[in-house]
């Protein structure tokens, strides 16, 4: 069985007197340890699966199943409490809160979590040493730099222990060698961590770094090969 | 506060710290607010365990009929033996009062004189400094309430002069009655016999303490029948009922200004509501984020009540504080026509003024809270 079974997914839009269907029966098996990326044009619903596999959307019809529990059916409250103890998700826009150091950004989802203080203290010191950060533990957002700002926001998305990460455009808003360093990042804690990792990107050198490469096209996943992404990039 | 807040209880704070400004403007917008509810709460409070409580009840006051001003009622002091023969009645004192102004002032001093040894029997005093003996021996010798002392700077041994009385201060006493805490006590003979006094065998009123069991109604109908022969007509009242009368301007405007309290509690309301509402607004992406991490809908509402509770408690309780130093320092009173009405600080305004701090925080987050639980995730997070 499939970490993440997606099975006949659809969802619409209205956009004035017009319906958009960027998904329109959409079916995935994500395994465990995969790294997927998804490609594709804007508004082909690249983001809008990425937010229905993360339960912050619900779908029109069919349904999400992540390692047993069908999230789509799940109640709002309960949704969130799956959200808590199953998901990370990196922002393309980082997304700290301001008023929180680096070191209390991080804590944030752990603090939903039934650990001991002492257990909470040292997933947030793991997380912030693996993504190089923990001299920074300290500082505020607006101390640090937009490539430090998403590594901080890439160790909140781990620090739970999830069962899957999600990544929103996760270089989208960085010059390009920060965006290696957060490549690099995330492949190793992919490799090394087993990370499940689903990523909506733009860039293809950002989809090159993934295990399997998606393209979503008129509502529809197609999966590419190595070779047909090296055409497209 | 801290279960509603719960771990969270850093962000809370820090949020709040990040708009210091804001966050200080509201809570001393809901400290002057809360500051003019006690006040106002006081006056009336004062007003209340004036005219309501059991000794104001039980105690009859005999004074001539149609006049108000204690400077006009003229009793003669033989009606106290007349008085007296009645059955159901227990003690009857003689009160001669002299006040500086018989209109609502917020500085009135009132004099009254009565038998020394029967004031001690009749009021329960309790000196906080000075003696006994010397208010009784000492024919100029005044025994001061708290607060005049307060207000007066009054201590024993010291001389006070108002107008042509001048009286020796030989103590300064505390009284479970606030208004009480309020008069000068000097004995009769002083006020009816002083430089400038003309009332030799005159009291200003007659307070009568009726037998147990006795209907002070009834008794009061009695009294003014047998004295309607006299020289002088008499209207005799529960002591509660006479103090209501003579306040009657007063009490008018004391019952209009609990709208001004409620005003301010409106005032609170309003200003710990916008300033949340504006919170949340900017914080609409924040929020969204928080729910995403894996926060529930319901602490998101928890949290901002919260934020909003903490900033009215904070200004409510400075609020309540100050105002209960200021009406216990101050030892402020109002009065008309010789009778006060006592501002004081007491525990229960002190719970009363926490108390609705607390609520009116929570009234004035429910709504930004919902606007802030109920955002969709997806729709706020765009909005970057």
């Amino acid at each position: 069985m499939a970490l993440v079974e997606i099975r006949n997914l659809s969802k619409s839009f209205r956009k004035g007197d017009e319906v958009i269907a960027p998904l329109a029966g959409v079916d995935l098996d994500v395994e465990h340890g995969d790294f997927i990326s998804m490609m594709g044009p804007s508004g082909t619903g690249k983001s809008t699966l990425l937010n229905l596999v993360s339960g912050i959307d619900r779908p029109d019809s069919g349904s999400i199943t992540v390692d047993g529990v069908e999230i789509t059916k799940l109640p709002r409250g309960k949704l969130a409490d799956w959200r808590a103890a199953n998901l990370g998700y990196i922002f393309q826009t980082h997304n700290l809160v301001p008023v929180l150091t680096a070191y209390e950004n991080v804590e944030l989802p752990s603090l939903l979590l039934p650990i001991s203080a002492a257990e909470r203290r040292k997933r947030v010191q793991l997380a912030l040493e693996a993504v190089g950060l923990s001299d920074r533990a300290d500082h505020y957002p607006r101390q640090l730099s937009g490539g430090q700002e998403q590594r901080v926001g890439i160790a909140r998305a781990i620090v739970a222990h999830p069962t899957v990460v999600v990544a929103d455009e996760p270089t989208g808003s960085l010059d390009a060698a920060t965006s290696v360093q957060i490549q690099i990042l995330l492949k190793r804690l992919n490799r090394e961590l087993g990370i499940t990792m689903l990523m909506v990107t733009h860039d293809p050198n950002v989809a090159a770094i993934a295990t399997r490469r998606l393209t979503l096209d008129r509502g529809q996943i197609i999966e590419m090969q190595a070779d047909e992404l090296v055409e497209h990039t | 506060m801290i279960r509603v807040f719960g771990k969270f209880a850093p962000y809370v704070v820090k949020t709040l710290w990040r708009h210091r400004s804001r966050t200080l403007l509201t809570v001393c917008g809901a400290a002057v607010a809360m500051f003019v509810f006690c006040f106002v709460g006081s006056v009336q409070e004062g007003l209340r365990r004036l005219t309501a409580d059991e000794d104001a009840q039980r105690t009859l006051i005999v004074f001539q009929e149609n006049r108000f001003c204690p400077t006009s009622s003229r009793l003669p002091q033989d009606y106290v033996g007349r008085i007296q023969k009645l059955p159901g009645v227990a003690e009857v004192m003689p009160v001669q009062v002299w006040t500086n102004n018989c209109r609502a002032s917020l500085d009135i001093v009132v004099f009254n004189g009565a038998p020394p040894k029967q004031l001690r029997q009749a009021r329960e005093l309790t000196l906080l400094a000075g003696n006994w003996t010397e208010f009784e021996t000492r024919r100029d010798a005044a025994i001061v309430g708290r607060n005049v002392a307060q207000r007066r700077r009054l201590s024993p041994g010291s001389q006070f002069s108002i107008g042509e009385m001048s009286v020796q201060v030989a103590g300064v006493f505390s009284s479970p009655v606030p208004s009480e805490e309020n008069v000068i006590y000097t004995s009769l003979d002083f006020l009816q016999y002083g430089r400038g006094q003309d009332f030799v065998g005159i009291a200003t009123q007659l307070e009568v303490k009726p037998t147990e069991g006795t209907d002070p109604d009834e008794l009061a109908r009695r009294i003014d029948e047998t004295l309607k022969s006299g020289p002088v007509a008499t209207t005799t009242r529960s002591k509660g009922a006479f103090q209501t009368s003579t306040l009657s301007d007063l009490v008018d405007l004391i019952d209009f200004a609990h709208w001004l309290g409620y005003a301010c509690l409106a005032l609170v309301l309003s200003l710990v509501a916008t300033t949340t509402v504006m919170s949340v607004q900017d914080r609409i992406q924040e929020h969204a984020v928080l729910q995403t991490l894996g926060l529930r809908p319901a602490r998101i509402f928890r949290l901002v009540i919260g934020e909003s509770m903490l900033v009215c408690t904070i200004g409510g309780l400075a609020g309540t504080a100050v105002a209960l130093v200021a009406l216990g320092w101050g030892g402020m009173a109002i009065g008309a026509e010789g009778v006060t009405i006592a501002f004081r600080p007491s525990a229960q305004l002190a719970l009363l003024g926490s108390l609705i701090s607390v609520v009116v925080g929570i009234i004035a987050g429910v709504f930004p809270a919902i606007q802030a639980a109920r955002t969709p995730i997806v729709m706020a997070l765009r909005q970057a």
